[in-house]
């Protein structure tokens, strides 16, 4: 029998504000300049925009994610083994959703959204896509349903995911002890991951446990010789919400106008900043540049991530 | 005991958050947060934030508005960028033919091809008439 699972990020939405309230506080004694009233606003009302746009798109996730869970292969039910590996499962499936996200430009229209931001406090956490659906990153979890877990056990999972990596968005923490860091996601290693310098591009796509990147190749440590930047490798530079949400599929839709036949498809699936004629930049090409001017003087004290292919 | 429809139910949580946004937005500018804008001081600075918007960029030359609000930087092939704040953070944008300027005695009004980055005015004092002229070879 399914359980009468509650959502746990509805329930978490007054701890979302507590902590804020918490940020704003101590930013206004360390550093104003950490928030920004229009930014905040931004990032709040696409937040909202996040949670219209996914009660209309619910539905169809779900008919989607129940008709795949039809051909499981085992029933793997509700016992506590099973929501600790689900736990597991759907954050590693999260981990390659992240990282499609940015290398693949169709992915990143949707993910982008939670990037726009120059500046890096917990309401930046809220600034998420409204593309979700159309994005099509749900199709990351499909294999875990095939598998046979419940599409309602990873849908609590995956909110109690996105409630872990709520607090991982702030500089008021700087690092956390040594065992910690390691293991798990936090405000350190997520900075990186926010980063515009070159040094840290493509880096920590984790959501909780931080071995995946460890794993796969994509861990950057930050470095406080290379201060962060946040936002954008080109700054949207601009509060505007409508924009902010959907500028990369505007992106898309003129150049796939613009290119020939035969580059049509690469606008979609190549990484962002792609183009048939090499005339931009993409995050490979700039970390290229970064490498050949700062290793020859041996400046290059932390490994560099690998490029995700 | 009745439990209300669903529709009032979500009438009541988008409601409640948009009160939450609201009262987040102006309570942080209320306690003054934002505040103490970084300005462009000089051209070492106003290049350095060039390379910052565009890695390798190699900004040589940089003029910088009375204000420091924005600036346009040079680069060794004559490529120029536009340095402009945004909130309390700058973003850049190169000048190319899809901009439009306008020279105003000492005001120079820059409007990129890019309706969300909008336009912006900066004072150059006596250069401006250069600045512009400059500006016509890509423009």
């Amino acid at each position: 029998m399914i359980p009468d699972l509650p959502k746990p990020v509805d329930i978490a939405v007054p701890l979302f504000v507590a902590a804020i309230l918490a940020e704003m506080w101590i930013v206004q004694r360390r550093n104003r300049a950490a928030y920004e009233p229009r930014d905040t606003l931004t990032s709040l009302i696409l937040g909202f925009g996040n949670t219209v746009a996914g009660a209309m798109t619910a539905g169809a996730a779900g008919a989607v994610a129940m008709w795949t869970y039809e051909y499981r292969l085992v029933t793997i039910g509700w016992t506590w083994w099973a929501w600790i590996t689900a736990f597991v499962a759907y954050d590693l499936s999260y981990y390659w959703a992240h990282r499609a996200g940015h290398r693949i430009r169709w992915f990143w229209a949707s993910h982008v959204i939670h990037h726009s931001s120059q500046h890096y406090n917990l309401s930046t956490a809220l600034r998420q896509t409204w593309t979700g659906f159309i994005g099509l990153s749900f199709i990351f979890s499909m294999p875990l349903f095939f598998l046979g877990f419940h599409p309602a056990m990873i849908a609590f999972c995956a909110g109690l995911n996105l409630i872990y990596q709520f607090w991982i968005h702030t500089e008021a923490i700087d690092r956390m002890p040594r065992w910690f860091e390691w293991m798990f996601n936090t405000p350190s290693h997520h900075r990186v991951h926010h980063a515009t310098n070159p040094r840290y591009l493509d880096a920590n796509y984790a959501g909780v446990f931080m071995l995946w990147d460890r794993m796969f190749g994509s861990f950057t440590p930050e470095d406080d010789v290379d201060p962060i930047r946040y936002g954008l490798v080109r700054q949207l530079g601009s509060f505007n919400i409508l924009w902010a949400a959907t500028h990369e599929w505007v992106g898309i839709a003129r150049d796939l106008r613009r290119a020939p036949w035969q580059a049509k498809l690469g606008y979609i699936v190549m990484p962002p900043g792609w183009s048939h004629d090499g005339s931009r930049d993409t995050s490979d090409s700039i970390k290229a540049r970064w490498r050949d001017r700062e290793q020859p003087r041996g400046e290059s004290r932390s490994p560099m991530p690998e490029a995700a292919e | 005991m009745a439990t209300l429809p669903g529709w009032v139910m979500l009438v009541v949580k988008f409601g409640g958050s948009l009160l939450a946004i609201f009262a987040i937005a102006w309570l942080v500018k209320r306690m003054g947060l934002g505040k103490g804008y970084e300005r462009i001081r000089d051209e070492a600075h106003a290049i350095a934030l060039a390379e910052e918007a565009e890695f390798g960029f190699g900004g040589v030359a940089a003029d910088v508005d009375a204000a420091g609000y924005g600036a346009i930087v040079r680069n060794a092939t004559g490529v120029m960028l536009l340095v402009r704040a945004h909130g309390n953070r700058f973003a850049a944008r190169r000048i190319d033919a899809g901009f439009t300027a306008r020279l105003d005695r000492n005001r120079l009004w820059l409007q990129s091809g890019e309706r969300a980055f909008g336009s912006v005015e900066l004072d150059f004092g006596g250069r401006a008439s250069v600045i512009a002229s400059r500006l016509r070879t890509v423009i």
